[in-house]
C-alpha cells in the first residue's frame, strides 16, 4: 500500500448517494414508484402515529407533458397528519440518518430514511430544492425549500416561510426524473392494494395523465396502535447488547444546565435555592418517585456535598469504584478534586450500580420482555453466568457468549405481539368488502406466533364471486400494511396457496377468488433487499396454512349451499319442462280427458331427495 | 292335411297390451294427481344381470330391476322419453298404424320430447320392450330389413283397409315380405309339415323353384343371414300355431351355426323378451363334419372366424352335443363352406340329394 494514499471519511449523503441503487433508486421507472412509496408509507406511518384518521393525496405532474420519458416529474404528497416541528423539519429532510422511528414497534418503513433518499435522489437528477410545508399546531405552518449538501450532509435552506392556517400536516414536493410509461401501472397497483389494507385511510392519486384515483375510507376508526416494547432475548446479538449497556440510562449523566434544572423539577423545588443537606433531605423524601438519572446526580452530589450553584461549575471527570473515589474538575478553581466514597452508603451502592451496570438476573428481568426471576435464574445456570455478574463488567468474550446463550435458550416466553399492529378482522373485511363486492367473504386474524424472537400475526380474507372476474385466483400480499407487489413467485404465502388442493374446497378452473394475505411483523423475513417476498420460515408458513385452511373451509361450505341452491334451480327448472309432458302423456294412455293436477309439483321447493 | 289355425291369436294379443299400457298409464296418472312422483320398475338390462335359463332354453334377465323415478333429475329425460314412447306406442296401435325405428326418433319431436340421436330413441324402445316384456313389433314398430316367405299358407289380413282379406303364401314365387302386415295376419290354413328356414335369397329362389315346398311339404323362410325379429316371431308362431317343426339351413361356418342358435334360443341383447325363440328348431346343416362326408370345396378360415369359435365355446349353450361338437371341428379344420358348395355336383343336387337326408336326420335330433 501506498504511503501516500489519503483515508477520507464520508458522510452518510455521500455513502447513500453514491450507493443509491440499494435503497431502491436505481433508474427512472423503480425510483418513481420508490419514491412514492416512501412518501405515502411516511405519512400513513405518521397519521398512525398520531391517531389521526389518514387523509393522504398524492399528485404525480410532468414538468414539460411533451418530452418523452423518462422526464422530470413533480411529486407532491400532502397528509393531515401531526406535522413536523419547525425546527425539525430542515434535519428530517435534509439530512442522511435522522429518523424517529428506532424503536422496536411495527412500522411500515423502518427509520425513515427513504423519503430523505427520494429527496436525494430528486436533487441529483433535477438540481431543484424540496419543498416542504408542515403545520403542527392549526394555527401556523412552516414553508421550507431546501437542498441537500451532500458532503457535509446538512441541508441548505433557500426560503423559509411561515404562513397562516387551520389545518395540520405535512407536505413534501420534489421534483424528480422518473418514467411515469413503465411506473405508472405499479404506481397505481401500489395506491389501489394500499388504500385495500388500510380501510380507515382516504387516499387519492391525480396521475400525470389526468386520471384521478379516489378510494375513500370506509370505517371511521382506527386500529388499535402498537406500543414501543423491549425486545426479546431471542432476537437479540452482540452489538444490541452492546447499545443497551451504554444507553445512557446506565451511566453517570453529564450534569449540565439542562440535568440539574430535571433534578430540581423532580424534587419540586425548581424556583427554590435550597442548600446541600437541605436538597438531600428533599431527595430521600422524594427517592422512590425519582428517574434513575436523578438518582445518579443525587448520589453524586451527595458525596460532592454541593448544592446547585455549585455543581453548575463542575464537571464529573473519573468515578474509581476500586479505589472509592469519585474525581471531579472544578471549573472555579480550575483542578481536578479527589473525593472519597463511603462504601457502606445507599448513594455508593447507586453509584456502583450504574457504573458497573445491573447484575444479570436483574439486566434480564428490567431489560427484556416476559423474562420473570425464575425464568432468568435458570438462564444464568444454562449459559453458565453467576446471576449476581454485574452486566457493565463484562469482557468482550463474555459478551459474545450471553448473546449466543440468550438466542439458544429455549425457556424464554413467546414474544409479547403487543408491538404489532395488525389490521384486526373487521375492518379487513369491510375494506375487502368494498373493494371486490364479492359473494362470499371471510377473514380471520391468527394467535400471535413467532420466530426467531420477532412475533408476527397472520391476518387473511378470502373473496369468492360476486364482481371479482374470474380470471383465475389472485392474491394480494401485505407485510406490516404494505403492499408486496414484485417477486411474487417465490413468496411463501404463493407457495402456501399453490399447494393447496383447491379442488378438495369445491373450487375448479380460473375460479373468480381473492385472498388477502397480511403479514405483521416487528421485522418480517424478506428473501431479498428489494423486501418483496417474504421468506418460507416454518412458523411462518404454518400460521399461514392454518389460517388458510380455516378459510378455505368456510368457502367449502359456502360452495356446497351454492351448489346445493344451483341444483334445486336447475331441477326446478327440469320439472317444469318434463312433468307437464309425462302429465300429457299419461292422460291419453290412461284414457282421462283431464290432465292430473300436477301443478304443485312445479310450483312448490321440491323436496331434496336424490334417489340412487 | 290342411290344419286350423287359432283364431284370433294375434288380435288377443293386441288387447293384452293395450290393456298393459292403460294400466301404466292410469297408475302414473293417480300418481301425479295426488302430487306423488310417479316411477316404475324396468329389468335391468346390464349385463350381470343376463343369465341363461336351461329350462326355457334361452338368455333371459335375472331379478334385478332398476328404478326409473321422475323425481331423479338424472332420470327424468328418459322418464319422459318413455312415456312417450308408451303413449306413441298406444296411438300406433289404437290406430293400426306401422313405424320403424328411424320414424319413432323423428316423430319424438312433434312432441317436444328431444333424443339426442336415434341409439337413444333405440335404447328406449328397448326399455319399452322390456317393461311390456313384448317386442316392438307388438307396439307396431317394425325393423327395416325384410326376409321373405313362400308356402301353402293361407293369411287373413287384419290392417286396416284389408280385413277379412286372405292371401296364400304361395301365390307370389318370390315369396313375401315378412312386413307388418304379414306379422299380424291370422294363419286360417296350411297343408304344410315342416318349416325350412335358410340363410340366404339365391337359395331361398332355387328351393322356390325346385318346388321344395310341394315336394317336402314345406314353408321355406329367407332369413336373410342374422334372422330379423320379425322372421323369428313368424318363426315362433308357425311352429306355435300351426305346430310344425322348423329346420334351418345355413353356410357351413361358425357364423351360419349361430344364426340357428339365434333363431333357436335368442340372443343376449334380447333377453328381456320371451316370444322370440323356437327352442324345437333343429340346425341341419350345413356342419362342418359335411364338410368332410360331402367333401365340399372350402374356403380356408379367417382369424378373426377362429376367434368367434373360441368365444362361442364359451357360451353355455355351446356346452353340449352337435353345437359343441361342430364348434370343435371348425377349429380343427379351420376351413368353411357355403351352401353354394354343392353346386360342384350340379345346381339341383342340394334339393335331390342334401335336403332329403337332412330332413330325415333332423327327426331324430
Amino acid at each position: 500500500m501506498s504511503s501516500k494514499e489519503t483515508f477520507n471519511q464520508i458522510s452518510p449523503s455521500e455513502f447513500f448517494y453514491r450507493n443509491r441503487d440499494l435503497a431502491g433508486f436505481s433508474n427512472p421507472t423503480r425510483s418513481l414508484y420508490t419514491a412514492v412509496r416512501e412518501f405515502v408509507e411516511n405519512s400513513l406511518d405518521a397519521c398512525d402515529h398520531g391517531g389521526i384518521l389518514p387523509d393522504v393525496h398524492m399528485s404525480i405532474k410532468a414538468v414539460d407533458a411533451e418530452k418523452p420519458d423518462p422526464k422530470q416529474y413533480i411529486l407532491k404528497v400532502t397528509d393531515n397528519g401531526p406535522g413536523i416541528e419547525s425546527k425539525h423539519v430542515p434535519l428530517a429532510f435534509g439530512t442522511v440518518l435522522y429518523g424517529s422511528k428506532f424503536g422496536l414497534k411495527q412500522a411500515r418503513g423502518m427509520f425513515g430514511l427513504g423519503a430523505t433518499m427520494a429527496i436525494l435522489y430528486g436533487q441529483i437528477t433535477t438540481n431543484k430544492p424540496v419543498i416542504v410545508k408542515s403545520g403542527t399546531d392549526g394555527k401556523i405552518q412552516d414553508e421550507y425549500e431546501m437542498l441537500l449538501d451532500i458532503q457535509k450532509n446538512k441541508p441548505v435552506i433557500l426560503k423559509h416561510e411561515t404562513k397562516e392556517t387551520a389545518k395540520t400536516g405535512l407536505s413534501v414536493s420534489i421534483c424528480l426524473e422518473g418514467d411515469y410509461a413503465k411506473a405508472g401501472s405499479k404506481i397505481r397497483d401500489y395506491v389501489y392494494q394500499t388504500s385495500l389494507i388500510t380501510p380507515y385511510a382516504t387516499i387519492t392519486f391525480d396521475d400525470p395523465k389526468g386520471e384521478k384515483y379516489r378510494y375513500t375510507k370506509v370505517i371511521r376508526t382506527m386500529p388499535p396502535s402498537p406500543t414501543i416494547i423491549r425486545p426479546h432475548p431471542h432476537g437479540i446479538d452482540v452489538e444490541t447488547i452492546r447499545r443497551m449497556l451504554s444507553d445512557t440510562n446506565y451511566q453517570i449523566p453529564t450534569v449540565d444546565d439542562k440535568m440539574i434544572s430535571k433534578v430540581r423539577k423532580e424534587l419540586g423545588i425548581s424556583n427554590k435555592n435550597l442548600n446541600h443537606s437541605e436538597i438531600m433531605n428533599k431527595a430521600q423524601k422524594k427517592w422512590k418517585t425519582l428517574t434513575r438519572p436523578v438518582r445518579v446526580v443525587i448520589a453524586v452530589m451527595s458525596f460532592l456535598k454541593m448544592d446547585f450553584e455549585k455543581l453548575s461549575k463542575t464537571t464529573i471527570e473519573d468515578v474509581d469504584i476500586g479505589n472509592k473515589k469519585l474525581t471531579y474538575w472544578d471549573f472555579g478553581e480550575s483542578q481536578s478534586i479527589s473525593v472519597d466514597m463511603d462504601p457502606e452508603s445507599e448513594y455508593y451502592k447507586q453509584i456502583a450500580n450504574t457504573v458497573q451496570g445491573e447484575t444479570l438476573t436483574s439486566f434480564l428481568t428490567k431489560r427484556f420482555q416476559r423474562v420473570g426471576n425464575t425464568t432468568a435464574q435458570k438462564f444464568a445456570e444454562y449459559s453458565k453466568f453467576k446471576p449476581e455478574q454485574r452486566i457493565g463488567t463484562m469482557t468482550n468474550q463474555e459478551l459474545v457468549k450471553l448473546t449466543d446463550s440468550l438466542q439458544s435458550f429455549d425457556d424464554f416466553m413467546a414474544p409479547d405481539p403487543s408491538c404489532l399492529a395488525p389490521l384486526g378482522e373487521s375492518p379487513l373485511e369491510k375494506g375487502m368488502q368494498r373493494f371486490f363486492e364479492p359473494d362470499f367473504l371471510a377473514v380471520v386474524q391468527r394467535g400471535a406466533s413467532a420466530y426467531s424472537g420477532f412475533p408476527f400475526v397472520i391476518e387473511m380474507g378470502i373473496a369468492y364471486g360476486g364482481k371479482i372476474s374470474s380470471r383465475g385466483m389472485k392474491v394480494y400480499r401485505f407485510a406490516n400494511r404494505i403492499p408486496l407487489l414484485y417477486d411474487e413467485g417465490s413468496d411463501v404465502v404463493l407457495k402456501v396457496v399453490n399447494d393447496t388442493d383447491w379442488s378438495r374446497y369445491k373450487i375448479k378452473g380460473d375460479p373468480p377468488l381473492v385472498i388477502v394475505s397480511h403479514i405483521c411483523s416487528t421485522r418480517v423475513p424478506y428473501k431479498t433487499v428489494g423486501k418483496e417476498n417474504v421468506a418460507d420460515r416454518p412458523e411462518i408458513e404454518r400460521e399461514l396454512k392454518l389460517a388458510l385452511l380455516s378459510l378455505s373451509r368456510k368457502l367449502s361450505s359456502f360452495m356446497s349451499k351454492r351448489g346445493q341452491a344451483e341444483a334445486a334451480i336447475k331441477r326446478k327448472n327440469l320439472y317444469s319442462k318434463y312433468i307437464p309432458l309425462i302429465a300429457q302423456f299419461c292422460t291419453e294412455l290412461a284414457g282421462k280427458k283431464k290432465e292430473p293436477n300436477y301443478k304443485k309439483m312445479i310450483t312448490e321447493e321440491p323436496i331434496v331427495e336424490e334417489e340412487s | 292335411m290342411k290344419k286350423k289355425a287359432k283364431k284370433k291369436a294375434a288380435e288377443d294379443k293386441q288387447n293384452t297390451l293395450a290393456e298393459l299400457l292403460k294400466k301404466h298409464g292410469a297408475q302414473i296418472y293417480d300418481d301425479l294427481d295426488k302430487g306423488n312422483f310417479p316411477k316404475f320398475s324396468i329389468p335391468s338390462r346390464s349385463v350381470s344381470n343376463i343369465v341363461y335359463d336351461k329350462k326355457i332354453r334361452q338368455y333371459i334377465l335375472g331379478s334385478n330391476t332398476a328404478v326409473r323415478s321422475s323425481r331423479n333429475t338424472s332420470q327424468l329425460r328418459a322418464f319422459t322419453q318413455l312415456m312417450w314412447l308408451a303413449f306413441f306406442a298406444n296411438r300406433l296401435t289404437g290406430q293400426k298404424k306401422s313405424s320403424t325405428l328411424r320414424d319413432v326418433y323423428y316423430s319424438s319431436q312433434a312432441f317436444a320430447v328431444d333424443f339426442e340421436d336415434q341409439s337413444e330413441s333405440d335404447n328406449i324402445i328397448v326399455d319399452l320392450e322390456a317393461v311390456l316384456s313384448s317386442p316392438r313389433e307388438s307396439f307396431h314398430v317394425f325393423p327395416e330389413e325384410r326376409s321373405s316367405v313362400f308356402g301353402d299358407l293361407t293369411i287373413e289380413y287384419t290392417v286396416p283397409g284389408y280385413e277379412g282379406k286372405k292371401t296364400n303364401l304361395s301365390d307370389h314365387p318370390d315369396g313375401y315380405a315378412i312386413g307388418p302386415s304379414l306379422t299380424s295376419s291370422e294363419f286360417t290354413e296350411t297343408s304344410a309339415e315342416v318349416v325350412i328356414a335358410i340363410e340366404k335369397g339365391g337359395l331361398f329362389t332355387r328351393f322356390v323353384e325346385e318346388q321344395v315346398d310341394k315336394k317336402f311339404k314345406a314353408i321355406i323362410v329367407d332369413t336373410g343371414g342374422q334372422a330379423p325379429r320379425s322372421t323369428r316371431t313368424l318363426l315362433k308362431r308357425l311352429h306355435d300355431e300351426l305346430s310344425l317343426p322348423v329346420v334351418i339351413l345355413t353356410d357351413g361356418d361358425v357364423y351360419g351355426e349361430h344364426i340357428a342358435m339365434v333363431i333357436k334360443s335368442g340372443s343376449a341383447n334380447a333377453a328381456h323378451l320371451r316370444e322370440l325363440t323356437v327352442p324345437d328348431a333343429k340346425w341341419v346343416g350345413v356342419w362342418a363334419t359335411d364338410i368332410e362326408k360331402y367333401k365340399l370345396p372350402t374356403i380356408p378360415m379367417t382369424e378373426s372366424d377362429i376367434k368367434r369359435c373360441h368365444d362361442l365355446l364359451k357360451d353355455p349353450r355351446y356346452q353340449e352335443g352337435l353345437w359343441k361338437k361342430e364348434l370343435e371341428v371348425f377349429i380343427k379344420i379351420k376351413r368353411k363352406a357355403e351352401l353354394e358348395a354343392f353346386s360342384k355336383y350340379g345346381l339341383t343336387n342340394i334339393t335331390d340329394k342334401y335336403l332329403p337326408q337332412k330332413l330325415e336326420i333332423a327327426k331324430s335330433l
